[in-house]
């Protein structure tokens, strides 16, 4: 593994019963790159970043993750390490509905002993950066998409992570909204050096990434 | 767990809080309202012995002279020997006695019912002092008698009048109104114990079936200690052979012939039925709930929440719905006691215990003590059913939430 190596995987397989869903991958994401993962529906790039994310455990290889190998921790230290190190944005944005946008970024803070005020300052500094101060108070169900996804891709960064896992971040989102969440992340890819791993169907938005990864029938194919 | 999140789910799932709150609210008031009423009657039983300052009385039955005629006991209440009385004050458990000596009296124009009374006792039927509507109470030493209210305006006695019982004479220094007063010990006429014992001793008829002394009584008045008077009512009946009756709060609640009043265990099984439908309705909402949350939970766990996390944050939710619910089920119980204090209950005395002859007009009519049924909720059965809330709150939050926990957020979190 290389220095620069902040995720590897390798020969990753993943089945479910009988089908086998991801075979034999190998793959690896430098610091601060941009790699997308491209593929039709179905070929199986998202259980992928599931097992790279240590969302899920792979039937067969291994995975590193900053140095530290996780396809044998237990799940409660998987979900400490991601709290530590990883952000996730979804296509459905994932957003819990009862809390206000600063509370849903600040949503990974919550089992960390820390004051509330310092939560909501962590958290409105990052909608800030997004552009939705205004919107802080402001439940989901009264944010457009964009706006929720930019609530999502701060929460993705309130821990400061070293990768961000998207799966089809713009997925649910017209073009031109999904144009400006592209944005917002190559700038985050750029400006803070954060690694990402993006899942996409759309290879317009991948030719934005420093590497395409093709995926067919659970092998990479180039 | 996280207070804001908390509040806010709660706040923000009105229909789910409320459906849990509601469900699990009716369990409990049904469990403080079951026992509540079944408390109630079980002091409604101890009101005839209690409003005489007694927690057993006792008597012993025996025939009548054929003669009706001068100074006789009731065929239900005939000689108890001094001695059986100073056994009985021995028993361990007894804290007090009360004593009464109650006569049928035939004068040639008229009938009496005389009780003898001692003038200082708190037991027993000398607490007629403070029913004293007129005059004033009996005085020690002196052969003087009191006259039930109802009875003297029926025979136009007044007060300083001279009434003859069995050719005595006794000034009337008082009247008494004993309508609101226990059923048991009631009579026409009081008189001191000692001039009672007087009519008795002298009295043929009387000793001609039922031999009697001065010192001897045939109404005991027992104020005993509460969890020994089951083992005491056993005793005395020992010692006064098997015609005794001993009257206790348990043989007046078998008289009410409620179900709550007939059996602990229907009570018991009430209550535990009830709180098994608190625990389903609690469970099966809040399974609901957790359920529709499984999304909610993969993102949890998928930011960083360990099971451990999502366990004490359902928990907590799942405690604080089930404590309102409690609040909520103690304010509803609360509200139906008291509509169920109004309801009167009639308990009746048996007729061992009234001092009406039967063959008298009226005599033979079953007599009730009635009373409003004294419904209220006790404080340490509130403070039971509110515990009992959180503990339901927190096994089945506890349970549901370990369930839920071991979601594997890729699972429910994978786009559609």
């Amino acid at each position: 593994m290389s220095k620069s190596t902040i995720l590897s995987g390798t020969d990753l397989s993943k089945k479910y019963g009988d089908l086998e869903v991801v075979k034999g991958v190998s793959l690896a994401v430098n610091e601060g790159e941009f790699v997308c993962l491209v593929g039709k529906s179905g070929c199986g790039k998202t259980t992928l970043l599931s097992l790279l994310s240590g969302l899920e455990k792979p039937t067969k290889g291994k995975v590193s993750l900053d140095g530290r190998e996780i396809t044998t921790s237990s799940e409660d230290e998987l979900a400490l390490f991601r709290r530590e190190n990883v952000g996730f944005i979804f296509q459905s944005f994932n957003l819990i509905p009862t809390l206000s946008a600063w509370e849903n970024v600040a949503l990974p803070l919550f089992p960390i002993k820390m004051t509330s005020e310092e939560r909501r300052r962590r958290a409105t500094e990052l909608l800030g950066k997004m552009e939705l101060g205004h919107r802080i108070e402001h439940l989901p169900s009264a944010l457009s998409g964009g706006e929720k996804q930019r609530v999502a891709i701060a929460r993705a960064l309130i821990n400061n992570p070293k990768i961000i896992f998207a799966d089809e971040p713009t997925g649910n989102l017209d073009s031109g909204t999904g144009e400006a969440i592209m944005g917002i992340l190559n700038k985050l890819h750029k400006e803070e050096g954060v690694a990402i791993l993006m899942v996409t169907h759309e290879d317009e938005l991948a030719k934005t990434a420093n590497r395409l990864i093709r995926m067919k029938d659970g092998e990479i194919m180039s | 767990m996280n207070l804001r999140y908390m509040t806010k789910e709660l706040y923000y799932q009105k229909r789910r809080t409320l459906m849990s709150i509601l469900g699990l609210s009716i369990g409990i008031a049904l469990l403080i309202v079951l026992n509540s009423l079944s408390l109630a009657y079980r002091q409604a039983a101890h009101v005839p012995l209690k409003e005489i300052g007694a927690d057993i009385t006792v008597q012993r039955s025996g025939d009548v002279p054929k003669d009706l005629a001068g100074a006789v006991f009731p065929c239900s209440a005939v000689t108890i020997r001094k001695e059986e009385v100073e056994k009985i004050q021995k028993l361990p458990g007894v804290r007090g006695i009360g004593t009464g000596l109650l006569l049928w009296v035939f004068d040639p124009n008229r009938a009496w019912i005389v009780l003898g009374i001692e003038k200082e006792n708190s037991i027993g039927p000398s607490l007629l002092r403070s029913s004293v509507t007129e005059g004033r109470f009996l005085e020690e030493g002196k052969p003087e008698a009191l006259v039930e209210q109802a009875y003297a305006r029926q025979f136009g006695i007044r007060l300083n009048d001279t009434i003859s019982v069995a050719d005595k004479k006794f000034p009337v220094v008082g009247f008494v109104d004993a309508s609101r007063a226990a059923k048991i010990a009631v009579a026409n006429v009081y008189l001191p114990l000692k001039e009672a014992e007087d009519l008795a001793a002298s009295s043929k008829e009387l000793q001609s079936v039922s031999p009697y002394a001065p010192g001897d009584v045939n109404l005991l008045f027992i104020k005993a200690d509460q969890e020994k008077i089951t083992s005491l009512a056993s005793e005395m009946k020992g010692i006064l052979g098997n015609k005794a009756t001993v009257a206790t709060p348990d043989s007046f609640l078998k008289l009410l012939g409620s179900l709550f009043a007939l059996s602990d265990k229907f009570t018991l099984a009430a209550s535990l039925i009830a709180i098994i439908v608190a625990v389903l309705i609690a469970f099966k909402t809040m399974a609901g709930n957790i359920a529709e949350r499984a999304r909610e939970i993969g993102v949890l766990k998928a930011v960083g929440w360990t099971n451990r996390n999502v366990v004490s944050q359902l928990m907590s939710e799942s405690i604080i719905q089930c404590f309102m619910a409690g609040i909520l089920g103690l304010l509803i119980a609360l509200v139906a006691a008291y509509g169920l204090s109004f309801m009167k209950v009639n308990i009746p005395i048996p007729w061992e215990m009234s001092p009406t002859p039967h063959f008298l007009p009226g005599g033979g009519d079953q007599i009730f003590k009635t009373l409003r049924l004294p419904v209220h909720v006790p404080w340490n059965l509130a403070f039971f059913a509110i515990l009992l809330s959180i503990i339901i709150g927190g096994m089945t939050g506890g349970l549901l939430g370990r369930h839920i926990s071991k979601i594997k957020p890729s699972e429910v979190l994978r786009h559609e």
